[in-house]
């Protein structure tokens, strides 16, 4: 059975190597215009956004702009290139190459000396620039395309807290993390991946806090995905994450530059990819993933308080219905009377068990949600009128549901939205209808047996070497100040451990301020 | 070397303090109890030596060979045929004990939970959670004793304290009536728990803090004590002597909680520390038995024993017994005669190293030999 699998995968990696020979090998390129402009002119035939001018440099040298349209800074190119350099040379005879140097102002001017970096230069927007008998082209840094400005994330809003928010372009987001991180020490390395989109991923991360290794196993991962195309962080993701058969997220998704520079501080791996506003922050542990940057922006009490409602409200996301159907199936006597009684009272006309209702209606809720989410906004009203009827009164007195289900579903659905990063509220809300089938099966025996294996689930999962519920299992006392509790800043002058060597020391000791005795 | 993973001196307390409190805190002090009536409190104290005796040799042991658990060294002291046959009994036992572990917790769930569900799926249901566990490693089950424990500390006092208002000291009086004899001879069942504290000898290799297992294993030994005197003193104070006629008396014991009408009928709480707990000891056992087969059979890894282990263990689990009544007599006759525990967690280690102190100096030469 497996030799004919590994037949068979062997005959699809010689047909997909036979398809990647086929791309351009790195030429040079020749010294003779015309043929330079031939091979151009064949790699981009019917390519109707290319612009080909030619021109004579000084009246002697027969020069070429290349560009693509619309992502070029054309008034520029006129005023900077152009001009200046189709004006006549003083003295006859004169070297095109330091003509370019005297009368060209571009700030960025990079030489090429292959159609390759002609073809990268071109497709980030440069214009090329091209002379007769010369084996050297100059790409001129004068791209401009039409962007979004940095606005307020809105996946990921604060009440106090910075505003500004990751964009679609590379450039634009290391520069946000450039103001905040003045240090040269922050680095970044560029990588390219995809074959057709050749897309950009940056990653970077503070020299001295990160772990050497970390960041060579983070670019070695990068370097061997071979795919057509990046269009957004999440296939990296995916492509990188130790265990891909995990609905738990092991890399973290931020929008806001502030999250992504705290993250840098304690010595972990910003993966910016071009095209789009999340970025990857690797790696990341469980409880990372229920911080949310206004934690440190508020009281540590209050930060704590909040950490704990989430927790609570997690889950209550995870069980609160599991729990409803064990109690009322297997375990009526932990009910007080009275309350046992007003709840069968309002089950008395419901048709289904407990398990079938609260399916019945948690698969609704789930429904509605995405609705929601993917509707056009025209039509959002009309789910919301019709979400209204269907998980509210409507449904209990048509005697579908009982009322305590009804509250049941709606606290259910709240407590999943106050976890601050989506992608670890997904797993739970998924996780939550395995747990109710349990717990219809099993009773509360169910539901300890399912918790139970998420958990050794959880213990088997590991970020980039970084067990995933560490610091609690396994247990590290140091970096349990900022878990369960957000300890005061005063206190919190250690980094969390990561992986080998760190950079233990984050601030000084003893920054309270204290009040003078006497005095 | 055939496990991977490492664990902390402190994961390997945290695994052991499991593996003897998950079963002890249900079914010890009815059982004490017959011996030791009111003094059942105090046969933990007598009970804690053979505990710390049988984490002492497991060391002492390890300390000869770091690098080995006990099915290995054993065919170094006492050569490869002898060394086999101990160690195909030792399995044997341990094979026994994950079986009567599992029976116990099938019987428990059954009778007290889910009287109609059919056993084996409530025993299947456990062993593949565990093989789960177990397939992962050793890390893992180290992990998960560690999130469980202060779960397990927070329910275990919140019912001490709901269990307050129902206590009455005079239940407990007089103190060591007929004095201590009837203490001591409650504390010979406990060997049975504390015995099973040798089994540490499958763990010390595998230890990142090597220099501080006896430690943690000492200091396990003593929280286990600690834990079991506070049960039964709960237990005495609450129930006197009725004890005896609960076969869990802390489970019934939290069936009386009534605190303001709301918070009532926890055995829920208890249910759910009993099956974290007892989640961890099967794991323990039934990893120490998937490692000790694969190093009898010298094979280089253990993952493709777990299923059928699981599977062995599972079915034993199902036959250990007819009915409860059946078990109640073998619980009788290990705690007062045989017990299995105490001859692989005591008897047969202490052997071990006897036999490896006489022939000490033979041993050293050879490993000198070895290491050159």
């Amino acid at each position: 059975m497996s030799r004919v699998f590994n037949r068979r995968k062997l005959k699809f990696n010689q047909k997909n190597k036979e398809q990647q020979d086929d791309k351009l090998v790195p030429k040079p390129l020749y010294p003779n215009l015309d043929q330079n402009l031939e091979v151009l002119h064949f790699l981009y035939k019917d390519c109707s956004d290319m612009v080909f001018r030619s021109f004579v440099i000084a009246d002697q040298t027969k020069a070429q702009l290349i560009y693509i349209k619309g992502m070029s800074n054309i008034e520029e190119m006129d005023s900077n290139v152009l001009t200046p350099l189709i004006q006549k040379a003083d003295q006859q005879s004169i070297n095109p190459k330091t003509l370019i140097e005297q009368r060209l102002s571009v700030a960025e001017v990079t030489r090429i000396e292959s159609f390759d970096a002609c073809i990268d230069q071109l497709s980030i927007g440069n214009p090329i620039l091209l002379l007769e008998g010369n084996q050297q082209g100059f790409a001129l840094g004068l791209a401009k395309w039409e962007k979004r400005g940095v606005e307020e994330p809105s996946g990921e809003l604060v009440v106090r807290g910075p505003r500004e928010g990751f964009t679609e372009s590379a450039g634009v987001n290391t520069s946000l993390l450039r103001r905040k991180i003045r240090s040269p020490q922050l680095k970044m390395k560029t990588l390219k991946v995809g074959r057709y989109t050749q897309t950009t991923i940056m990653i970077t991360y503070i020299e001295g806090l990160s772990d050497k290794t970390l960041i060579e196993e983070i670019s070695q991962r990068i370097k061997r995905i071979d795919i057509d195309g990046i269009l957004e962080s999440g296939y990296i993701e995916e492509l990188i994450q130790d265990n891909s058969y995990s609905p738990f997220p092991q890399v973290l998704v931020t929008e806001r530059p502030d999250t992504a520079v705290s993250n840098l501080l304690e010595g972990r791996v910003v993966i910016i990819v071009d095209g789009t506003p999340f970025v990857l922050v690797a790696p990341t542990t469980f409880y990372s993933l229920f911080q949310s940057g206004e934690d440190y922006y508020h009281h540590f009490m209050i930060s704590t308080a909040t950490r704990w409602l989430r927790f609570l409200f997690l889950f209550i996301s995870l069980l609160l219905p599991s729990f409803y159907i064990a109690i009322i199936t297997y375990h009526q006597e932990m009910v007080p009377t009275t309350l046992l009684l007003t709840m069968v009272d309002s089950r008395e006309a419901v048709p289904f068990p407990a398990l079938v209702e609260a399916l019945l209606m948690e698969i609704t809720f789930e429904g509605l949600r995405e609705a929601g989410l993917r509707l056009p906004k025209q039509v959002g009203a009309a789910v919301s009128i019709v979400g209204a009827l269907v998980i509210g009164q409507a449904a209990v007195d048509a005697g579908l549901v009982s009322d305590p289900m009804v509250m049941v579903v709606a606290l259910t659905g709240i407590a999943s939205f106050t976890i601050p990063r989506y992608n670890i509220a997904i797993p739970f809300r998924m996780l939550r209808f395995p747990m109710m089938l349990l717990a219809g099966t099993f009773g509360l025996v169910g539901i300890m047996m399912g918790l139970l294996a998420i958990l050794t689930h959880m213990s088997t999962l590991r970020s980039f070497g970084v067990p995933y519920l560490s610091p609690m299992a396994p247990m590290k006392g140091k970096d349990m100040k900022d878990t369960l509790i957000r300890a005061p800043l005063w206190k919190l002058n250690t980094r969390p451990h990561l992986t080998g060597e760190y950079n233990e020391y984050r601030q000084d000791s003893d920054q309270k301020t204290f009040r003078r005795q006497g005095r | 070397m055939i496990e991977k993973g490492k664990i902390s001196a402190l994961q390997m307390g945290i695994l052991m303090y499991h593996a003897i409190i998950a079963t002890g805190i249900l079914f010890i002090p009815s059982t004490v109890y017959e011996a030791a009536k009111q003094d059942i409190w105090i046969s933990p104290i007598w009970a804690c030596p053979l505990g710390l005796l049988s984490v002492y040799i497991a060391y002492k042991l390890h300390t000869l060979y770091p690098n080995n658990t006990i099915i290995q060294y054993s065919e170094h002291i006492l050569g490869t045929l002898l060394g086999k046959l101990l160690g195909f009994v030792l399995l044997l036992l341990l094979y026994t004990s994950a079986s009567v572990m599992i029976w116990q917790y099938g019987e428990f769930v059954v009778s007290e939970f889910l009287p109609h569900t059919p056993k084996f799926v409530i025993i299947g249901m456990m062993v593949l959670l565990c093989a789960f566990a177990v397939h992962g490693g050793l890390e893992v089950i180290g992990r998960l004793a560690e999130m469980v424990v202060p779960i397990f500390f927070l329910l275990f006092f919140i019912i001490i304290i709901l269990l307050l208002p129902d206590i009455e000291i005079k239940r407990m009086l007089p103190v060591m009536e007929n004095g201590m004899m009837p203490s001591i001879k409650g504390s010979v069942t406990l060997y049975t728990w504390f015995a099973q504290f040798g089994i540490i000898y499958f763990f010390l290799p595998f230890l990142t803090n090597r220099e501080k297992g006896m430690k943690s294993g000492m200091f396990s030994v003593l929280i286990v004590t600690f834990t079991l005197m506070l049960t039964n003193i709960i237990i005495i104070l609450v129930f006197g002597n009725v004890t005896e006629n609960f076969n869990a008396p802390l489970m019934s014991a939290t069936r009386y909680i009534s605190i303001a009408e709301f918070l009532s009928h926890l055995e829920a709480l208890v249910m759910a520390i009993w099956l974290a707990g007892t989640f961890i000891k099967i794991c323990v056992f039934y990893y120490a038995v998937v490692l000790g087969t694969a190093q009898w059979l010298n094979l280089s890894n253990y993952h493709s024993l777990v299923l059928p282990v699981g599977l062995l263990i599972g079915v034993f689990g199902m036959q250990a017994f007819l009915n409860s009544a059946e078990a109640a007599e073998h619980f009788r006759i290990v705690s007062q005669g045989f017990m299995d525990t105490l001859v692989y967690g005591v008897i047969i280690p202490m052997f071990l190293f006897f036999v490896a102190y006489i022939r000490k100096l033979r041993i050293f030469k050879q490993k000198g030999r070895r290491e050159r």
